[in-house]
């Protein structure tokens, strides 16, 4: 099907410029409520179930595997982890160049059936290798709001 | 499994909207959520006529359907459409809504006297039947609003116009000949009937 019809402006060729309002305002659930109030004290609890003795990290109120309700079975988990998987960014998540490549990990942690995503900062990348002990490195006291970034990012041991 | 209310307060925790970021913690994220639609040729035409207080469809010579809005092909023949023809700024109601939320889905304060939204596919007159935009309707009482109701475009003054379909501002309901005749008509037998 051939098109008859064509521009002849390319100026006359228009497009529709619009911007679509979105807030979020998010809370953390029962659990995450308990975590983050704990990592703005400097401090990182899991949740343990008693039957399955799985211990969920971020913490949760209900066991997924045996559907027991954990809510309260806070136990404290040691700043120490391992990087269980990591990728090097050389571009923001908007495709535009970075200065310095970044590295974002998985960091499984000890003690605990779970872990967290960060950053891995303090080290070059070509270093950087999965099983590498690793400690969070927080904000000052002051500066935590009760969010992941209260962390800045893991760094090695 | 019925679901009792210990369930529910065993697992929900109600929030107000106060204890926002007060008595929970609340991360805020906006979404960066920007674009750039690409009109085409037939829609660019079609914009442009709206700045100049116009509407204009695209004839399709194989069906004899007069498209609104106008694109390159007729999407039930598949061939490309051909002349370009104006219509007219005046139309009938072929469906409509009563809306008491905004295009953000906030509510509108009704009670406070905001007027709900009443958005319509208005069929215009020289499109052929069943071509019709989408507007909003105002000038009446949303409870009037009729399907088959004879509406004309409010244009916005021609410096405010920026080739939009909001240079139309919204339909306002037109009184239609046919009912002036029976309200004449109505108006003689009553004069009649006193003699």
């Amino acid at each position: 099907m051939a098109l008859i019809e064509r521009l002849q402006n390319t100026t006359d060729a228009t497009h529709w410029r619009g911007k679509i309002p979105m807030n979020y305002v998010y809370t953390a659930g029962r659990a995450g409520e308990e975590f983050f109030k704990n990592l703005k004290r400097g401090r990182f609890i899991g949740a343990r179930c008693r039957d399955c003795e799985t211990v969920y990290f971020p913490p949760r109120i209900f066991c997924e595997q045996c559907f027991e309700r954990i809510e309260g079975n806070w136990i404290k988990v040691p700043n120490r982890g391992v990087v269980h998987t990591f990728t090097v960014c050389h571009e923001t998540y908007d495709e535009q160049p970075k200065d310095k490549p970044s590295i974002v990990a998985f960091i499984l942690f000890e003690g605990t059936d779970g872990g967290l995503m960060h950053w891995i900062g303090d080290v070059d990348p070509e270093e950087c290798y999965i099983g590498m002990p690793v400690t969070a490195v927080l904000k000052p006291a002051k500066q935590r709001k009760g969010g992941i970034l209260d962390i800045k990012y893991f760094k090695p041991v | 499994m019925e679901i009792t209310k210990e369930m529910i307060e065993r697992t929900v925790t109600p929030l107000k909207k106060k204890d926002l970021g007060k008595k929970v913690i609340t991360e805020a994220w906006e979404p960066k959520l920007e674009y750039a639609w690409d009109n085409g040729p037939a829609l660019s035409r079609y914009l442009a006529e709206l700045k100049n207080g116009r509407l204009i469809g695209k004839v399709c010579r194989k069906c004899g359907r007069i498209q609104l809005p106008p694109r390159l092909f007729c999407e039930q023949c598949w061939v490309p459409t051909d002349d370009w023809v104006y219509v007219k700024d005046t139309g009938t109601i072929n469906t409509f809504c009563i809306s008491h939320v905004d295009w953000a889905a906030g509510r509108l304060d009704i009670e406070g006297g905001e007027r709900p939204f009443t958005p319509a596919v208005i069929e215009i007159d020289g499109a052929s039947p069943g071509e019709g935009i989408l507007h909003m309707i105002d000038g009446v009482d949303p409870d009037k609003i009729k399907i088959g109701m004879r509406v004309k475009a409010v244009w916005k003054p021609a410096e405010e116009r920026e080739g939009s379909i909001t240079d139309i501002e919204y339909f306002k309901p037109i009184r239609p000949p046919a009912k002036k005749k029976a309200r004449k008509k109505a108006k003689k037998s009553r004069k009649k009937a006193r003699k």
